[in-house]
């Protein structure tokens, strides 16, 4: 069942942009609703949601490429954190979003990764590490460097945002397509499967954040 | 059943007067009881019978349904165990002459009372002229009703077997028409075969349904595929014009004559099961016996059997999906075919474990798709893990693939924005057909989940919306409204068969709880307010076999339907709610742990506290329960507390008396008694004497004698 590899469903029409899961997580009031609903909302083509927003669909484009994002928002709060593992079944990329200004919800995102690497072979998601409320800095609890150390030694993609003042945030989406895009071209449809391929590529390019 | 017959016409007729001897009297043999006797008639049966049912036994006069289920047993005298699914049947035979003796039974309408027959019926009568006495007896009864004549013959059966015929049956009687149904359900088996196989050898994809569909039929199809070859492959082209039109129509014909015979066999199976109902509804039959019409009514009558309704629910399905199909022209008849030959196959895999089946439609659904997708690319089908070797086939089909060089199965030409929309048709059509046998199979402990999980939602009954952190306010009208509407979505997606529509309730729910929260919160909601809103719902809601249907969706789903999509999202949430029901604590819940073990226990209820705060519009009889559940609790309390007191009580008791014995322990301790030495001027005088021993003895009186 979990054959997340990146690919469309089963009858996506060719000409139509593949569909990628991105799951958002992280403790609870890190803003994950309010990174995605800052990066949808700011956006004229889309379509907001009516009623809730937990559940969006993104078109990114990139160049000449293009994709669709579905984004899916988590219960942070510590007492689903058993039940969220079921939020990754056929997840492409996962969001782990942290509070600059509370170091316990920077651990917190550490062990996101581990639920994360329990679930899937190194390498299948995109994960990238998201420090948000930088306009909040002066009660800074984690520091750039230390997200960025973490993220570089668990080769993930790294970036600070504040999705009050709407900085960085859909930068941080368009890296995580843009990697999405990466690897499913180095991979293909054919070898989707195997997970080797995903593994020689090397190290994941660093997003660096470019104000601090 | 004499009675019954009697009181019914006595009822019927204007002056009500007629006794019901009077009424048969004309058509009885003289050793069948009149209807005054039926209640004595019973003596006649051998005795351990009646013992056997001594809550049949009661006065004739009890009524009609009385007597009816008085005769239910008797039925046995006639009818051999196996006789096709013959009312009480399975209650043993007794003394039965055999199949004859069946056939007579049978012979009379089901609509004909069956205590018609009387119940003093000698062996040595023989029991078909008993039952063509008690025929003709219904049958004059009834002309006599309604005032018409009907002529003997044309009451015999149509074979001229000489037995009486029912218009129910078509005018056969019982055996006769048995068999012409049997006929004609071979025929139509034969048809079927026939049809498939024409279909089957007819298709450039026939190399497909070798590769696939072999593992279960290869005995019947190699054979064919050796006599008839390639020579008469060019001839069976010229068949597929037609066959066009055959599988249209053949499927409604099919669906008209399953419905007359699912009636019959939903009729024995009524009388096994439900007799006592089953004997009512003859009773109230037998006035219109043999009039089409009843037989039209009773066929629109709502029917208790689940089959019956399987029945036309495929059937418009079936029609749909053939309409649906219908504007892809070819493709639509390929797409037809393939998804035929699936359900075909998956009858055959019913004993396999609800895990392979999951996983052969899924492979269905992606081969499908893939062949949609991929238009006029050959794409292989393999299925793996089935049990049968193929290795012997190859050959063979090798050589058959020889013979269709040039017509190689290949994608299904379709239009890419309608690949979804046939995929979702063809899930409704072959999961309405396989429902039955794969949700909830007996196989598996989705049941016994079921009830767990329903077990514990009512253990959790006393959880409110405050404990959940739930950002609904149900005070507000609208609010509570849609509460009740995401309530009644989660409930109502029990009812749905096909995994989409299933779906599409949990997706409803989830817009209704996201309408509740943000007119409660006037922001839209997000993820942290959706789940708990959720549980919450599901909680008071405690949907109907939760855990089958959940793991009926994950089995038959499409599964990128489940893993993207928004109904996939909302799905996640509601497996989220569940497993967090499942593994809820005091902690979760913001509670103490005794808190907790009290609140599960029923102890007491975190709701009483609020009792005061209760809208005015509570149910009254609520309300009274609760000033109840509090005057309860106070008497405890009351209770509790005198106990405390009547043990301090108690224990003040023992500690005065261990006082007081500690105190004249005490005071005996402080004045211990002292036993004084004995007078010394006393003891001097002894011891003096024994010092004084040489002192002269006593004087001792003497005597003289003189």
């Amino acid at each position: 069942m979990a054959e997340a590899q990146g690919s469309p469903g089963p009858w996506a029409a060719p000409d139509q942009p593949c569909v990628f899961k991105l799951v958002l997580l992280g403790s609870g009031s890190v803003g994950k609703s309010s990174l995605a609903l800052r990066y949808v909302k700011d956006d004229f083509r889309s379509i907001l949601p009516t009623v809730g927003c937990a559940f969006f669909t993104k078109v990114v484009e990139l160049g000449v490429s293009s994709l669709k994002l579905e984004i899916w928002d988590t219960a942070g709060q510590e007492k689903y954190h058993s039940v969220c593992h079921l939020y990754f079944r056929g997840a492409n990329a996962a969001l782990l979003v942290y509070d600059i200004t509370r170091k316990d919800s920077f651990h917190k995102a550490q062990q996101w990764l581990q639920d994360l690497e329990k679930e899937f072979p190194p390498g299948e998601v995109v994960v990238m590490l998201v420090g948000n409320k930088t306009d909040l800095s002066e009660e800074r609890e984690v520091t750039f460097e230390e997200g960025q150390e973490f993220a570089e030694s668990k080769r993930l993609l790294f970036m600070e945002t504040s999705a009050k003042l709407n900085h960085q945030v859909s930068e941080v989406f368009s890296a995580v397509a843009r990697e999405l895009l990466r690897r499913r071209k180095r991979e293909g449809p054919a070898q989707a499967r195997d997970a080797a391929v995903a593994l020689s590529g090397g190290p994941m390019r660093q997003v660096r954040c470019c104000t601090h | 059943m004499v009675v019954v017959t009697g009181r019914e016409l006595d009822s019927r007729r204007p002056d009500g007067a007629m006794s019901s001897s009077d009424a048969e009297d004309d058509f009885l043999e003289p050793a069948t009881p009149t209807a005054t006797q039926a209640g004595h008639a019973l003596p006649l049966m051998p005795q351990e019978r009646r013992t056997e049912f001594p809550a049949f036994r009661g006065p004739a006069s009890l009524g009609a349904s009385a007597g009816c289920v008085q005769r239910g047993p008797v039925l046995c005298h006639w009818t051999p165990p196996g006789t096709a699914g013959e009312h009480a049947a399975a209650e043993g035979r007794e003394g039965a002459p055999g199949v004859s003796g069946t056939h007579a039974l049978l012979q009379r309408p089901f609509g004909a009372d069956c205590g018609d027959r009387p119940a003093a019926c000698s062996t040595a009568e023989g029991p078909i002229c008993e039952a063509v006495v008690c025929y003709r007896r219904k049958m004059s009864l009834k002309s006599e009703r309604r005032g018409i004549h009907v002529d003997q013959s044309e009451l015999l059966c149509k074979k001229g077997c000489g037995y009486y015929g029912n218009p129910a049956w078509q005018g056969f009687c019982s055996k006769c028409w048995r068999e012409e149904y049997h006929k004609a359900r071979q025929k139509q088996i034969q048809e079927d075969w026939e049809l498939a196989e024409r279909i089957l050898h007819l298709e450039r994809g026939f190399v497909f349904f070798f590769s696939t569909q072999s593992t279960y039929i290869v005995g019947d199809y190699i054979y064919i595929y050796i006599c008839l070859g390639a020579p008469c492959f060019s001839h069976l082209y010229k068949l597929q014009r037609e066959e066009e039109e055959a599988f249209a129509s053949s499927q409604s014909n099919q669906g008209a004559q399953s419905l007359t015979f699912s009636k019959f066999e939903e009729k024995k199976t009524n009388e096994k099961t439900r007799k006592v109902t089953t004997v009512k509804k003859f009773f109230s039959a037998s006035s219109r016996v043999g009039s089409k019409k009843a037989e039209i009514q009773e066929a629109k009558a709502p029917s208790p059997s689940i089959n019956r309704q399987t029945s036309i629910e495929t059937d418009r399905v079936s029609k749909e999906f053939i309409e649906f199909l219908k504007t892809f022209h070819k493709t639509g008849q390929e797409i037809y075919k393939q998804t035929k030959l699936f359900l075909e196959g998956m009858h055959y895999k019913r004993d396999l474990s609800i895990e392979e089946q999951s996983e052969c439609t899924q492979d269905f659904y992606q081969n499908v798709a893939e062949r949609m997708q991929t238009r006029g690319k050959a794409v292989p089908y393999h299925r793996p893990g089935l049990g049968l070797n193929l290795t012997a086939l190859v050959p063979m089909a090798s050589a058959v693939t020889t013979v269709l060089e040039g017509t190689k199965p290949g994608g299904i030409s379709v239009p890419p924005e309608k690949v979804e929309k046939i995929m979702d048709q063809i899930e409704k059509y072959i999961m309405t057909r396989l429902y039955k046998y794969v949700f909830c199979p007996e196989t598996t402990d989705d049941e016994k989940k079921d009830l767990a999980i329903q077990k514990r939602i009512r253990a959790l009954h006393w959880v409110t919306p405050q404990m959940l952190c739930v950002p609904v306010n149900e005070e507000i009208p609208e609010v509570s409204d849609m509460v009740v509407k995401a309530i009644t979505d989660i409930i109502e997606m029990d009812s749905k068969r096909v995994p989409r529509d299933k779906l599409a309730c949990i997706t409803k729910c989830s817009k209704h709880i996201f309408n509740a929260i943000k007119i409660t919160k006037n922001e839209p909601a997000s993820a942290d307010d959706f789940l708990p809103t959720l549980i919450y719902i599901v909680l008071k809601g405690n949907p109907p076999r939760l855990q089958s249907n959940i793991q009926y969706i994950t089995r038959f789903c499409n599964p990128s339907r489940l893993m993207t999509g928004e109904d996939g999202y909302y799905f996640t949430n509601l497996c989220c709610a569940v497993a967090f029901i499942e593994k809820l604590d005091a902690q979760s819940l913001n509670l103490s742990q005794e808190d907790f073990d009290r609140y599960m226990s029923g102890q007491t209820s975190p709701r009483k506290q609020e009792s005061e705060s209760w809208s005015p519009d509570a149910c009254l009889g609520v309300k009274q329960m609760y000033k109840n559940l509090d005057l309860l609790s106070q008497l405890n309390e009351r209770q509790e507390r005198i106990m405390s007191e009547a043990k301090k009580l108690e224990k003040d008791l023992i500690d005065w008396t261990d006082g007081i014995a500690k105190e004249v322990q005490d005071i005996v301790e402080k004045y211990p008694l002292e036993i004084k030495p004995p007078n010394q001027p006393l003891a001097a005088i002894d011891s003096e004497n024994v010092e004084n021993d040489k002192l002269p003895p006593p004087l001792q009186p003497q005597v003289y004698a003189g």
